[in-house]
């Protein structure tokens, strides 16, 4: 996935001839809480081509899940809703469409995968039935050219003995195996997009490593624009083209991977790397950030990062803008003390 | 590569039961010989079948006073199973398990009561192992009354001082479980576990479920335990970061069998099984020009009701000889303090004494 990181002179420079699978412009979602609504996604954009990956990262209550459920059009009704913002899936406006245009381009042209394969599975289905179901719906297919398409999918995502096992249940699957089947069903009907949230967090790193392995493989031949929600900063040196840190509902850093990880800038970045323990250094001294990420109501006006950052100035209760640096310009900080 | 093996030679031909030196000081503290645990299971439909699981299948360690073991390994390969078995939580079918000099397998009720104090446990999810209807004041205070450690205000007192040590503030002995944030909860969690002043903690996963910040948070706090109380822990993860910062050793474990155990600087520089090798090269590196290796090498964790044959690591390895698939090879000590259960540390290929020659000739 990160073969064309090397090119990262301007923002999204990865497929400038072709226009992005996803761009989102402003996004503000708010969620209510005891009949009050909070930003809990303040003004969030980025474009995505196509056979490139970008990482949204942070921790939880960030509002990167958030995003994805925005994105998928999944807000819970009452509870969740889209303020401003824009949303363009391969050139359709999903904000402005109908609710029966927009149901009718999720699991079409955006397919989608979860943390947990179990809990998105139907146990009581046969595997090869969950991943037809989106043909017929979608593509209006019969119901054995949806089984033939079912099988070649299982192939597809390596599945061995795929065959015999269209007809096996999700118990009958290990949790790598059932993950392999999510992203069978998610690329059923050749979405361009493809939003992954937490895909191998429940998984172990061996099992990780094959399904980001397969995961890059089916970006590169497929030409998915994929969108990555994720915790695990080692998973995004490993596959992301660009990174989007956020916090408390803000971008607060936004890069080209190998430019972010070179120089974190941003106060939080920084922290989040230097509190992560790591596989290939020797016990070096842990910099836990000190206290907690404030809840919705309580997140500081300004820089929401300001009450457990140690570089506060008095600027910082005011919101700064995520500003370019002067040396990188696809390299976006929101930091008064950083970017100035 | 071969930096832990280098400086001391092999020895000859180290019994099957070698273990490592251990501190010069003392006896270690927890002795662990040849632990083994299957657990049957009906399982089918519609005619059950009995189905035997080998959780742990001759599983021998040392914990040494104030020192820090981590257990890793996959799901289902039996490192929750070993904390189990050692604190008596279930009844394992062989081996034994001596603490401080104790046989905990034969200990009586009294005996287990006394060692209940010393030996206690970490859960990795504090919300439930916590009552949610419980005030943490009782959560914390039961075990010490229970065990009469203290009565009336004493236990109050007794309280506040242990959240004051897990960096709680007082207040927090009248809140309920709910009211905490997972970090938080899992300070309570410790809180719970010292309560009684015990010499060993089993910590299961202790910081899985928690965001990188808090993680490194509980990380410190468990150092700083382990300093000032003299702590020895079992630290059981599947995160090798986390081991490598936390623990003074490690074992690694495949389907219920240690299969490479030593000292923490010279397993993670130069591990030797190549099922470490796989755990170390598949764990995400934050650094691009250094990432993981993404294979799409297929290959399964085989399922413990029906391990393979002779090594259970043999469908997947590398490096895999005919004599894997017969024999299991045996735990043998490569170098001081370090063992290696793999035929290409004892094959005649390493007959120069040199193991990992043996697989760096073989990539």
């Amino acid at each position: 996935m990160s073969a064309t990181a090397a090119t990262d002179a301007l923002p999204n420079a990865v497929a400038s001839a072709e226009k992005p699978a996803l761009i989102v412009d402003g996004l503000t979602t708010s969620i209510r809480i005891d009949r009050q609504w909070f930003d809990a996604v303040r003004d969030v954009s980025f474009a995505i081509h196509p056979r490139e990956t970008l990482a949204l990262v942070g921790e939880s209550g960030c509002g990167k899940s958030l995003t994805a459920l925005s994105v998928m059009g999944l807000l819970p009704a009452g509870v969740g809703r889209i303020s401003s913002g824009r949303i363009t899936v391969d050139g359709t406006d999903m904000t402005a469409a109908s609710a029966a245009a927009a149901q009718a381009m999720r699991g079409d042209r955006i397919g989608m995968i979860f943390q947990e394969p179990m809990t998105s599975l139907n146990p009581v289905l046969p595997i090869g039935f969950q991943i037809a179901e989106s043909l017929v719906q979608h593509r209006g297919m019969s119901a054995r050219q949806a089984r033939q398409r079912a099988l070649e999918l299982m192939e597809l995502v390596r599945i061995p003995a795929a065959a015999q096992r269209l007809d096996a249940y999700p118990h009958q699957f290990s949790g790598g195996m059932r993950q392999r089947v999510m992203i069978a069903i998610a690329l059923a009907c050749s979405p361009k997009v493809l939003i992954a949230d937490e895909p191998t967090t429940a998984l172990d790193v061996t099992i990780q490593a094959q399904v980001l392995a397969l995961l890059a493989d089916l970006q590169r031949r497929e030409g998915l624009a994929v969108l990555l929600i994720t915790h695990n900063l080692g998973v995004v040196a490993a596959v992301a083209d660009r990174v989007i840190v956020m916090y408390g509902g803000d971008v607060v850093e936004s890069a080209p991977v190998n430019e972010f990880f070179r120089r974190p800038t941003h106060p939080y970045s920084e922290a989040l790397l230097a509190a992560m323990p790591r596989v290939d250094r020797s016990a070096a001294a842990l910099a836990p950030i000190p206290g907690q990420v404030p809840t919705l109501p309580d997140l500081p006006a300004g820089c929401r990062f300001q009450s457990r950052c140690p570089h506060r100035i008095e600027r910082c209760a005011e919101l700064p803008p995520l500003m370019p640096l002067a040396a990188m310009p696809a390299h976006g900080v929101r930091c008064w003390v950083r970017a100035p | 590569m071969s930096t832990g093996l280098s400086d001391r030679p092999p020895s000859a031909v180290p019994s099957g039961n070698a273990l490592h030196a251990g501190t010069p000081t003392s006896a270690p503290l927890l002795e662990v010989r040849g632990l083994t645990k299957t657990f049957k299971e009906r399982r089918g439909w519609p005619i059950p079948k009995t189905v035997a699981v080998r959780a742990l299948d001759g599983v021998s360690f040392d914990v040494a006073h104030s020192e820090a073991l981590g257990i890793v390994g996959e799901s289902g390969c039996g490192k929750s199973t070993v904390a189990r078995a050692c604190l008596r939580l279930i009844a394992p079918d062989a081996g034994s398990v001596r603490f401080d000099g104790i046989d905990v397998r034969a200990a009586s009720p009294s005996a287990m009561r006394m060692l209940r104090r010393r030996l206690q446990i970490v859960f990795q999810d504090p919300a439930s192992a916590l009552d949610p209807r419980q005030r943490i004041a009782d959560a914390i205070g039961e075990s010490i009354r229970v065990h009469g450690i203290a009565r009336g205000n004493d236990v109050t007192t007794a309280v506040a001082r242990l959240l004051d040590e897990v960096g709680l503030p007082s207040s927090a002995a009248r809140r309920f479980p709910h009211e905490f944030s997972g970090g938080q909860r899992q300070r309570i969690g410790i809180a719970r576990a010292l309560a009684l002043g015990p010499a060993l903690v089993f910590a299961d996963e202790p910081v899985s479920a928690l965001d990188v910040s808090v993680q490194a948070q509980i990380l410190v706090l468990l150092d700083e335990l382990r300093h000032r109380r003299k702590l020895a822990f079992v630290f059981i993860s599947h995160d090798l970061g986390v081991v490598r910062h936390f623990c003074q050793r490690v074992a690694v474990m495949y389907l219920g069998r240690l299969v490479e155990e030593g000292p923490v600087p010279t397993i993670f520089e130069d591990p030797l099984h190549p099922y470490t090798r796989l755990l170390k090269s598949s764990s995400p590196i934050p650094d691009p020009e250094h990432a993981v290796s993404l294979d799409l090498q297929e290959g399964e964790p085989p399922s413990p009701v029906d391990p393979p044959s002779g090594c259970h690591f043999h469908p997947r390895c590398p490096f895999v000889m005919e004599q894997c698939k017969a024999i299991a090879p045996p735990l043998l000590e490569v170098s001081s303090g370090r063992r290696v259960a793999c035929h290409l540390f004892t094959a005649p290929t390493a007959a120069s004494g040199n193991g990992a020659g043996a697989v760096a000739a073989a990539q």
